[in-house]
């Protein structure tokens, strides 16, 4: 069942990604860039090494949040209450890179390279625009976080990931004022995404690449029989 | 609101988030490191293991979720008694509407999970409020003010805590809307910009169960 909300805890119809395997299916699929794929494909993933996966996963997502935030800030067209709120918005991604950064040196990981992202055109030519285009953005960190929650295992990471988590839910909630959408907080259940969903939502500013969690790269003939694997439906 | 006001944190600053946070990551580290996995100044960052989540983990699921369900009562029954005073209205009241409605829905839902695990859903306690709450907007607004951070900082302390992933998963999603809630009530006080934190902080067990217990939870 095809099921974006989640209506009662503990219950069975929570379609989230049920596995990590389900989770990075898209990472698996995605071919350029590095991914999670090898791992999956030798079933010898641990848990420690997801959770640094899903770190990264998240690094991308706020590096995406944090670039589009500051050239926003750039633009110069922002003013009043929308400029203090995307002050904050500014400070707050860069503050969760910090952090993730931070976390995934001090487990002795690597953290992913800041890609190359691509905006619309004019995507920094009005607030309205800049508005329009954060209020898209945020309901996404909110999902990730909350599909990825379930699936991380050291009890820290997941603290941690509860805590941005949460601060995104909060914009999503600053936005909807300065939208005008009354009433501001109006979800008593966020919605969790699944990768897939979170990744074709991002997948226009990544510039063509998937997003990375600093797994090894594939050789073109691994990609190659991932794909081919996934064609015969043996993954 | 004096006897009530000392017992329950309120407002937190950016600085003190970030610090915890950090703290957390630095534990983390010490954590990976036992396992193994790298990372450095193991001693150093054990000596400052905090882990708010450990003061819930005695608990198991269904005691969690029982104090959890009075909690969403305890918002429930206090933004229901908002509505009625007739204290808000217009996009006010639609927000205040909001909130009581999402209270009740997650109080409903743990009640669910709490049948299906074959738990007992504890009785709705007596509620007291203290004087004045419910006779002007003002009172309310800086009672709720200081109730969704405590609600934030027990799901956000319980979820590391939590066995069953689907409780979790449900778990962080209810602590997704208390936090919305703490920005909806920042913009009903008017301030400005209302997303004013970086990081939420999870609350121990203890702070929690002193804050509410005024209020008539004693669980």
């Amino acid at each position: 069942m095809e099921n974006h909300t989640i209506n009662v805890p503990g219950a069975e119809e929570f379609a989230r990604p049920r596995s990590r395997r389900d989770f990075f299916k898209s990472l698996a699929v995605a071919g350029a860039g590095a991914t999670a794929a090898s791992l999956l494909l030798s079933k010898q993933a641990s848990a420690k090494t997801d959770d640094v996966d899903i770190a990264n996963f998240a690094l991308t997502l706020e590096y995406l949040e944090a670039d589009f935030y500051a050239m926003a800030l750039d633009a110069d067209v922002l003013s009043g209450d929308a400029l203090g709120v995307v002050e904050n918005l500014a400070d707050h991604e860069a503050q969760h890179v910090d952090a993730l950064k931070g976390l995934l040196d001090s487990v002795g990981a690597t953290p992913v390279e800041k890609p190359n992202f691509t905006f619309p055109t004019d995507a920094f030519s009005s607030q309205a625009s800049i508005l329009d285009l954060a209020a898209t953005f945020e309901p996404v960190g909110v999902g990730a976080y909350l599909g990825a929650a379930p699936l991380i295992s050291s009890p820290d990471i997941l603290a941690a990931a509860g805590s941005i988590a949460g601060v995104e839910g909060e914009h999503v909630v600053a936005l909807n004022w300065l939208l005008g959408i009354v009433p501001y907080a109006n979800e008593a259940f966020p919605k969790a995404m699944t990768l897939d969903e979170v990744s074709a939502a991002v997948a226009p500013f990544m510039g063509g690449k998937m997003l990375s969690t600093g797994g090894p790269k594939l050789s073109p003939e691994e990609r190659y029989r991932l794909n081919q694997a996934y064609r015969l439906g043996q993954l | 609101m004096s006897e009530v006001e000392s017992c329950i944190p309120l407002g937190m600053d950016r600085e003190v988030s970030r610090r915890n946070f950090l703290k957390t990551a630095a534990w983390t580290g010490a954590a990976f490191s036992a396992l193994g996995i790298g990372g450095f100044g193991v001693a150093v960052r054990r000596a400052e293991a905090q882990g708010e989540y450990k003061t819930y983990e005695g608990l198991g699921d269904a005691a969690i979720l029982q104090f959890a369900y009075q909690l969403e009562l305890l918002e429930g029954t206090f933004y229901a008694e908002g509505v009625n005073a007739g204290l808000f209205k217009d996009a006010f009241l639609e927000q205040i509407v909001a909130i009581r409605d999402h209270e009740m829905a997650h109080a409903d839902a743990i009640a669910t999970t709490l049948e299906q695990l074959g738990a007992e859903v504890p009785a709705t306690p007596q509620f007291t409020f203290p004087n004045g709450t419910f006779g002007d907007a003002a009172t309310f607004l800086e009672l709720a003010a200081t109730f969704e951070p405590v609600g934030i900082g027990a799901y956000q302390g319980a979820a590391p805590a939590l066995k069953s992933k689907n409780i979790l998963a449900s778990a962080i999603s209810i602590h997704n809307a208390e936090c919305q809630h703490r920005c909806a009530i920042n913009i009903l006080n008017l301030i400005t910009p209302p997303n004013n934190l970086a990081f939420e902080e999870a609350l121990p067990l203890q702070k929690v169960q002193e804050a509410v217990k005024p209020f008539g939870i004693t669980g």
